[in-house]
């Protein structure tokens, strides 16, 4: 492939919270020499709806998202979460309904970042620089997908940077989106688990895919008193790129 | 209390009846349910070894192999009676149960050391320190022992003592679960036995001897 | 804070000791199923899936395959019976007792058996009925419930069954577990043997040869068979397996997925009363299918949940269920396989369980470790829509999606909100959104960025058009 027109899908978390996440992966794309656009008129895939149990406002949401990437680029999306609300979710949502075919065709070029890269570019290494220690957390969306082995190949081909495991790294951080105000109880503590494993590790810092769960993580320990610096892997990349030119501005 | 008759199942055709009405409605529900559905998955086809475990498949001493995997699941096992007699002994064990079929090739080398009683008596269950039964066969992939109702000459002979020696011949050891699934042929009661009677139910601490054998013992004989 | 989730104020309540003990022993059990599924086999994700699609096969055909194992079950000199609900099931075991004058029964756990209640039904109707599991013996004595489907009483440590022991006079204090394994032996050996019938469950049904598998790694189902003259057996509908061949393949992964034992001690194939010649065993056998729902579920769109064959390793292996274990889930079945189970087979009563598929993350792990590759996640996302659909309301904290529908679905009110977002944080905090709280209350929550990437991207475009 070469410089594929792709759209971005910056999630409503990084269009409130994490403008940052949505920078990097523009800059990322473009070193490739993809052609980003951002669909102005998105808003979120749907799945804080979907997995409330309101489906009707969940396809009141999706419909929305089919028109707003119905052109037919690639979609590309800083996040597991979404991109398998995106290619699974919303099959599930559709099941029976006039968009299924629609939501189908959505689905099939719709791509989780990492998994762009590595397996829709064909990357194979990342240039660039960074001493860094990093613990990466697999979100819970990348199970049966590759995802983070996508993620895990880009981050250790980067000079310097060295990966480590988080003890029990199969369990959730406890996030699960509105799972995190329902049942605060159970949720911190999935957290806090987590927090006590990446911690173990003393790693520079915590990579994701996900700011969902970065934002959960980083957030709790926060809160406990606990700190840990949090990047998403878009900024990782990113910041390597920069490495690579004289004067940058890096992450916060 | 008084005790109500209730018709007998097999004999009262109101009960019959009955019998026959709840089979037709659930029959009914289910293929009901089923009608709806639209795409039936088919028997997936599949090799008889799918389910071999990781070294099962190399060939080998299928006795050898045997006799490890039933020591790795706590068993023991002994090839010659004279050493199965100096264990007993060490266990200081004196009485126990033999099946007749066997008592006489026994008899020699066992009966010095123990008393051999060849009739299973149900009251006095407790009072056989062992049981001697032949097994119809073992699996060599699981360290299992192969138990029937032909081969076995009572069932509680083999469960209720506290050790129980199975005897087997070389011939009898198939290769693995599947194998061993494949030969179950017509007997109505067959029971794999992998290893000494378990429980891990308190505290997660493994416990040997619960209702069965807390010694499982394999005599491989000719 | 009190969320208002049952299953989240359960494990808030949770005693120290006991939430370690539930985490710690489901922990080790997950363990161990990794290491031996990934120690024996180089593709074990294959070998699941083909199960699975074996099941789901049976399934599709359930009406064949059960009128096929009737007739070689009864070919065998088997009784087989229906029963359309637990009431049914019930009096069709006392029917049978009383055909036997039988006062006295010994049973083997059994789920089917717990989710119709037989145990309180025959005690009501004069019958002693004792259980010979050793968890679920522990259970009775206590009058507790079980906490997990496989290790019923993982919730207690050995101190407290030493006291049960005691107060029910099977010996002075002693939590040598040893010693309370001797006890329980012995006294449930005098139960075996005094009693007129044994009653069990059975793992799987093999509709071809008809034969029925128990499986156990105390013996009990074993000595219940060799002890006494009649079995019944009570079998969900669903319980059913194509032909022996398919046994190999289900065998070799139970045990490993339940306790990463290669095959669970005793593995007992049964086709029908004893043979004669045989002094030991049942000369009576009967078999109640029992469907008590099952039919409705196969005609829903959960219906892959049949396929599950109760190993327990979505159980082990659920933060949700480590956290708060097997009694928050209020049913005989728990965990992620309970949170799809239990309001399904609550029928009418659907509504007063639909929490119970919330009360998950979907985080997915227990699709990975299902023995029959049950799509769990996505069924706890239908049941949630059924739910919605149903009128039940959630008591916990989350947010209402009709306003966020709104919202997400006009770009101009989104942009709007992103922009004007930061204000929440003007809001006295009594006054915001009760979501809004309760993250607060556990997290730092990021700064409010609205409206900043797409006023970067705009001058980015602009800049390169």
């Amino acid at each position: 492939m070469k410089a594929p027109r792709v759209q971005l899908m910056a999630t409503c978390l990084c269009d409130a919270f994490f403008d940052d996440v949505a920078r990097a992966t523009v800059e990322v794309l473009e070193h490739l020499g993809c052609d980003v656009t951002f669909p102005e008129d998105q808003t979120c895939c749907a799945q804080p709806a979907f997995n409330s149990g309101d489906w009707p406002a969940a396809r009141q949401v999706a419909r929305h998202t089919l028109r707003v990437f119905g052109d037919p680029a690639p979609v590309v999306v800083p996040s597991g979460s979404c991109a398998r609300m995106v290619s699974h979710g919303a099959l599930l949502l559709f099941e029976g309904e006039g968009d299924r075919a629609q939501a189908g065709e959505l689905a099939q070029r719709t791509w989780e970042l990492g998994d762009f890269l590595v397996r829709g570019l064909g990357v194979t290494r990342w240039p660039g620089r960074l001493a860094m220690r990093v613990a990466f957390h697999r979100s819970c969306h990348s199970r049966g997908t590759t995802y983070a082995e996508g993620a895990l190949m880009l981050l250790r081909s980067i000079e310097g940077v060295e990966v480590v495991d988080i003890g029990e790294g199969d369990q959730c951080c406890g996030f699960g989106g509105t799972f995190s105000v329902a049942f605060p109880h159970v949720s911190r503590a999935m957290g806090t688990l987590k927090i006590d494993h990446v911690l173990a590790v003393a790693p520079d810092v915590l990579v994701s895919g996900d700011s969902s769960c970065l934002m959960h993580v980083a957030g709790l320990a926060e809160r406990a008193g606990r700190p840990l610096r949090a990047l998403h892997l878009a900024q990782v990349l990113r910041d390597a790129l920069e490495s690579t030119r004289p004067a940058a501005g890096a992450s916060p | 209390m008084a005790r109500r008759r209730v018709p007998q199942v097999d004999g009262g055709t109101k009960a019959q009846a009955a019998v026959t009405d709840a089979r037709q409605r659930i029959l009914d529900r289910v293929k009901a349910a089923l009608a709806a559905v639209a795409d039936k998955r088919p028997l997936p086809d599949y090799p008889a070894d799918i389910a071999l475990s990781r070294g099962a498949e190399v060939p080998g001493d299928a006795v050898a192999r045997f006799r490890e995997r039933l020591h790795a699941v706590g068993g023991r096992s002994f090839t010659d009676a004279a050493a199965l007699a100096a264990w007993l002994g060490e266990q200081r064990v004196t009485r126990g149960y033999c099946d007749p079929a066997l008592a006489d090739w026994l008899a020699p080398t066992l009966g010095a050391a123990v008393a051999l009683e060849t009739t299973f008596v149900r009251e006095r269950i407790d009072d056989y320190q062992f049981g001697i039964t032949r097994a119809r066969a073992a699996v060599a992939e699981t360290g299992s022992l192969v138990l029937d109702d032909m081969t076995t000459a009572t069932r509680l002979a083999a469960l209720a003592p506290w050790i129980h020696i199975a005897v087997v011949t070389p011939d009898r050891i198939v290769p693995d679960v599947a194998a061993a699934i494949a030969a179950l042929g017509d007997d109505p009661n067959i029971i794999f036995c992998t290893g000494p009677s378990k429980t891990a139910d308190v505290e997660g601490i493994l416990i040997e001897g619960v209702h069965g054998p807390g010694e499982q013992v394999a005599l491989i004989g000719a | 804070m009190s969320s208002g989730e049952p299953v989240d104020a359960f494990a808030a309540a949770q005693s120290d000791s006991r939430r370690s003990a539930v985490r710690l022993g489901s922990k080790a059990g997950h363990d161990k199923r990794t290491e031996a599924l990934f120690r024996d086999y180089a593709d074990p994700d294959r070998l699941r899936r083909l199960a699975g699609d074996i099941k789901q096969h049976t399934l599709d055909h359930l009406d064949m395959y059960l009128e096929r194992a009737q007739t070689r079950l009864e070919a065998h000199g088997a009784k087989v019976h229906f029963a359309a609900d637990a009431d049914e099931a019930c009096r069709q075991v006392l029917a049978i007792l009383h055909s036997r004058d039988a006062r006295r029964v010994v049973k083997t756990k059994s789920m089917a058996t717990e989710e119709v209640e037989l145990g309180a039904f025959l005690e009501r109707n004069g019958i002693e009925s004792v259980e010979t599991d050793l968890g679920e013996f522990i259970v009775q004595l206590d009058a507790d419930k079980p906490s997990h489907i496989v290790k019923p009483i993982m919730h207690r440590d050995r101190r407290e069954v030493a006291r049960t022991f005691e107060d029910h006079g099977l010996g002075a204090y002693d939590d040598t577990p040893e010693v309370i394994t001797r006890r329980a032996r012995a006294y449930l050996r005098r139960k075996y043997m005094q009693a007129d019938a044994a009653i069990t469950g059975a793992n799987f049904v093999s509709a071809d040869s008809g034969r029925l598998v128990l499986v156990t790694n105390e013996g009990n189902s074993r000595f219940c068979l060799a002890a006494t003259r009649c079995h019944i057996a009570l079998v969900g509908i669903e319980k059913l397996v194509p032909r022996d061949r398919d046994l190999a393949v289900f065998l070799n992964l139970l045990a490993r997925s339940a306790t990463g034992q290669t095959l669970s001690v005793y593995t007992e194939f049964i086709t029908g009363p004893r043979a004669s010649g045989q002094p030991d065993g049942p000369e009576e056998m009967h078999v109640i299918f029992l469907d008590n729902g099952r039919s409705d579920i196969l005609a829903s769109d959960a219906r892959d949940i049949l396929r599950c064959i109760r190993c327990g390793a979505c159980l082990n292996v659920c933060p949700v269920y480590r956290q708060s274990s097997g009694h928050a889930y209020r049913g005989v079945y728990s965990g992620p396989v309970g949170a799809v189970l239990t309001p399904l087979l609550a029928g009418e009563r659907f509504k007063e369980f639909a929490d119970l598929p919330r009360a998950s993350s979907l985080c997915g792990a227990c699709n990975e470790v299902c023995p029959v590759d049950i799509p769990i996640p996505d069924l706890l996302l239908r049941l949630r829509d059924r739910g919605k659909r149903a009128g039940a309301r959630p008591a916990g904290a989350a947010p209402s999606m009709t306003t966020f529908a709104r919202l997400a679905s006009k770009p101009a009110s989104w942009r709007r909100a992103l922009r004007f977002g930061r204000l929440l944080g003007l809001i006295p905090a009594p006054l915001r959104p009760r979501a809004l709280r309760v993250w607060d209350k556990n997290h730092v929550l990021p700064p409010w960025r609205g409206g900043a990437f797409r006023k970067w991207m705009a001058e980015r475009k602009r800049k390169r058009p």
